[in-house]
């Protein structure tokens, strides 16, 4: 248990370290060489029907469970009407794609095999300008799997992953070296991670990822755009490392949790801008290490709303020349926190007149302008100790946390050093639309439990016979 | 209210039963509690304090409607964390000394009732009496939260009011305890702020300067912050409410890793313990004293 324990600890200290653990090594970790299908292709129905075809053609296909392995190796369009099904039977990959042009739409493609260093894989394509477009792939390993096959898009499909152990779980969508993809509205869930690999000039649109380990991970991927997208429920929702020129924006990522358990993280990340995302209810909302990673351009972030994570901002020492604006703060535990004992110097919270809106600002605002007449310096004597010693975090909401605070404002010899400084803090949050993940109403329901609570009160009281009443 | 006790004893022959003997203390117990300052003082402190607790983590969330773990609860749990330890041990510290220094307690222990039913009894009367109290106050909060609109789940409110509860009779029975040893009022409640004074602050604050200075593992901490019914209380609300621990940092990822699904029974099993034990030792030191 020890042993088990320390790892735990060690783990959770070093959770920002945890990403770049995790990732193998990416100039070794090319994927997997080709094997040999496992057992015979194109010998069923849909692979007689592609032998025939030619190049051009389009090939479609009737309702009915196809139990076969496919090799699409001519620039056909194969399309499902009726909902076939293209069952692996729990083996190796189902369809591969090795010529340019194909589209393959409107089938349930389910049952790969589970062998991780084959990467078995329900779509695997090869060869450039793929279309994958509306197709369900269920109780796959690897989902998606597009090896230079620049230009292809990926669009509407619903892609479920096995539910597995995290560690024997594939990744439903992963592309390697396809320059000019386009990602969109697709949904994928209980996979390993969607990651993109040395891919120029991708966007990223109107996607699901929940339930999975990375929502969407980036490798040396310049030039991306990810908007509109929801990841929930993640170990981490967006993640970008050694990538340039990135915008994310309009993205929601809720309850992104775990040991990393980041909504947005940037490692060595440069030029990008990040706004109009709505992070909420994460262990770090963003994640900052080493980003930007040259002086070109300052990260910008501005717009987005940053509410009920336990820690809204992290910052490593590494990084410097962020500019945070217009952003609203509800609410995390910890609005902004420093990994160590480093200082955000580096770092602005304002751009010209505008700060962010911080729910913790205690200041006013006399002349009306809507920025606060005093600055925003942010210095909790409690959350200063919980930075050094994690461990504290223990006493968080209760009163001996707001004691510590107290002793903290009374007392400034004992006062920590402001962590940050917004010189013009806003008085009200920027408006943004309503959050997917709001909950639903339920004033009808608390209203009725705020009835039933006073009338089970008065009848405890009245079964005394009344305050004044009964007998004396 | 004796008229009643008289009455029983009068119209049966026998001794009334022991379930009666109960219900007629409690219902005493329960009355003169609702008539009393400290209920109706508490009471309004908690109503007003869980409204403006309400009113402002309700404003604080900007019209963003986003969810998650909001203030709202947190504030209540602090607010429950602060208030009702306070209540439930003055009251248990109060019930006993205080009947003994009026010369009550000769007076009922003369009537067809044993010292266990009017130890049982009374604490389920004050009982009673904080249940009422901790309804109103959180009808309150629930009123104001269903107005402005909050995105608070009933379902974690439900779980904070019956965890409160929980904590109630947890605290009352410490405070019995203390009524049942101390000699006087005045120092039974004496002693139940003092009581509450250290749980609520003395024993978090030791433990964090514990924690820093003799560099406690996470199990450690736990454990003893286990000790502290205030502690399982809130540790519990939030396991509750979140389903997950990592909120609290190492300590509580390690609770949730660690015991998982168990965390429900771990911690119900300390409250009962809080609630069970002193009560056991109050009974057993009440038989033997002379009740004046």
């Amino acid at each position: 248990m020890s042993t088990r324990l320390s790892i735990l600890i060690v783990a959770v200290g070093l959770s920002p370290a945890l990403p770049c653990a995790a990732e193998p090594d990416p100039h070794t970790a090319a994927p997997a060489k080709r094997q040999a299908a496992a057992g015979p292709v194109n010998t069923g129905v849909i692979g007689m029907r592609i032998a025939a075809a030619r190049d051009g053609d389009t090939v479609e296909i009737g309702p009915g469970i196809y139990r076969e392995h496919i090799r699409i190796d001519r620039s056909i369009r194969l399309v499902g009407r009726g909902g076939p099904v293209i069952d692996g039977g729990g083996s190796g990959d189902i369809i591969e794609i090795v010529a340019p042009g194909v589209v393959l739409r409107g089938f349930t493609i389910r049952g790969t095999g589970i062998d991780l260093d084959q990467e078995n894989a329900a779509v695997r394509a090869t060869a450039a300008g793929a279309v994958i477009e509306d197709n369900t792939l269920e109780d796959v390993l690897f989902g998606i799997d597009l090896r230079e096959a620049p230009g292809s898009v990926v669009r509407g499909n619903r892609i479920g992953g096995k539910k597995l152990d995290i560690a024997r779980r594939g990744d439903g969508l992963r592309l390697w070296r396809c320059d000019g993809a386009l990602i969109e509205n697709n949904t994928v869930h209980d996979g390993r991670d969607s990651i993109l690999w040395y891919s120029k000039g991708i966007t990223v649109r109107g996607n699901t990822g929940r339930d999975c380990r990375y929502g969407l991970h980036l490798m040396f991927s310049d030039g991306v755009t990810i908007e509109n997208n929801l990841f929930a429920n993640n170990s981490v929702g967006i993640y970008l490392m050694y990538t340039s020129g990135v915008n994310i924006s309009g993205n929601t990522l809720y309850r992104n949790r775990g040991p990393s358990g980041y909504g947005i993280g940037l490692k060595e990340t440069d030029r990008f801008t990040v706004t109009g995302n709505r992070i909420s209810a994460n262990r770090v909302g963003v994640y900052i290490d080493g980003s930007p990673f040259t002086a070109a351009q300052p990260g910008d972030f501005h717009r987005n709303t940053i509410a009920y994570n336990d820690i809204g901002f992290t910052f490593l020492p590494s990084a410097r020349n962020n500019e945070l604006y217009e952003n609203n703060f509800i609410d995390n535990i910890d609005q902004v926190s420093v990994a160590g004992r480093g200082s955000l110097e580096a770092n602005r919270f304002w751009k010209g007149e505008r700060g962010n809106y911080w729910s913790d600002y205690t200041g006013y605002d006399q002349n009306g302008d809507g920025v606060g007449d005093f600055i925003h310096e942010s210095w909790t004597l409690f959350e200063n100790m919980v930075d050094r010693e994690p461990k504290l975090r223990l006493f968080l909401f209760s009163p001996a946390q707001q004691a510590v605070e107290f002793v903290g404002r009374a007392l400034p010899s004992v006062r920590p050093e402001p962590k940050f400084i917004d010189e013009v803090p806003l008085m009200r949050p920027v408006p943004l639309p309503a959050d997917v993940y709001a909950s639903t109403p339920s004033a009808a329901s608390l209203g009725a439990l705020a009835v039933g609570l006073l009338l089970s009160g008065g009848a405890i009281v009245g079964a005394a016979g009344g305050r004044f009443g009964g007998p004396k | 209210m004796n008229a009643t006790i008289a009455a029983g004893a009068v119209r049966t022959a026998t001794p009334p039963s022991f379930g009666s003997n109960l219900a007629t203390v409690a219902q005493r117990e329960l009355r003169e509690a609702v008539r009393s300052r400290w209920f109706v003082l508490y009471t309004l402190a908690f109503a007003v304090l869980g409204l403006g607790v309400s009113y402002v983590s309700a404003a604080g969330s900007g019209g963003s409607g986003l969810a998650g773990f909001g203030r709202t609860t947190a504030g209540l749990i602090n607010l429950v964390l602060l208030i009702v330890p306070l209540m439930a041990l003055t009251a248990g510290a109060a019930s006993i000394a205080s009947d003994r220094e009026r010369g009550m307690l000769a007076y009922l222990l003369a009537q067809p009732v044993s010292r266990i039913e009017l130890l049982l009894g009374k604490y389920l009367g004050l009982a009673a009496a904080l249940f009422a109290s901790l309804c109103v106050g959180f009808g309150v909060c629930a009123a104001v939260l269903s107005f402005k609109g909050e995105g608070t789940r009933v379902a974690s409110l439900v779980w904070l009011i019956g965890l409160s509860m929980g904590l109630a009779l947890s605290t009352l029975s410490v405070g019995v305890l203390l009524s049942v040893l101390a000699r006087k009022a005045s120092a039974a409640v004496g002693a139940a702020v003092f009581l509450w004074l250290t749980l609520v602050f003395v024993t978090d604050l030791g433990l964090m300067a514990g924690t820093v200075a003799m560099r406690l593992r996470v199990e450690q901490l736990l454990a003893l912050s286990l000790v502290n019914p205030l502690q399982v209380f809130k540790m519990w609300s939030l396991h509750a409410v979140d389903a997950n621990l990592d909120v609290l940092g190492p300590a509580g990822l390690y609770a949730s890793e660690e015991f998982g699904g168990r965390l429900h029974a771990i911690f119900g099993l300390c409250l009962a313990l809080w609630s069970v034990v002193p009560l056991a030792v109050a009974a057993a030191v009440f038989s033997r004293r002379s009740p004046v």
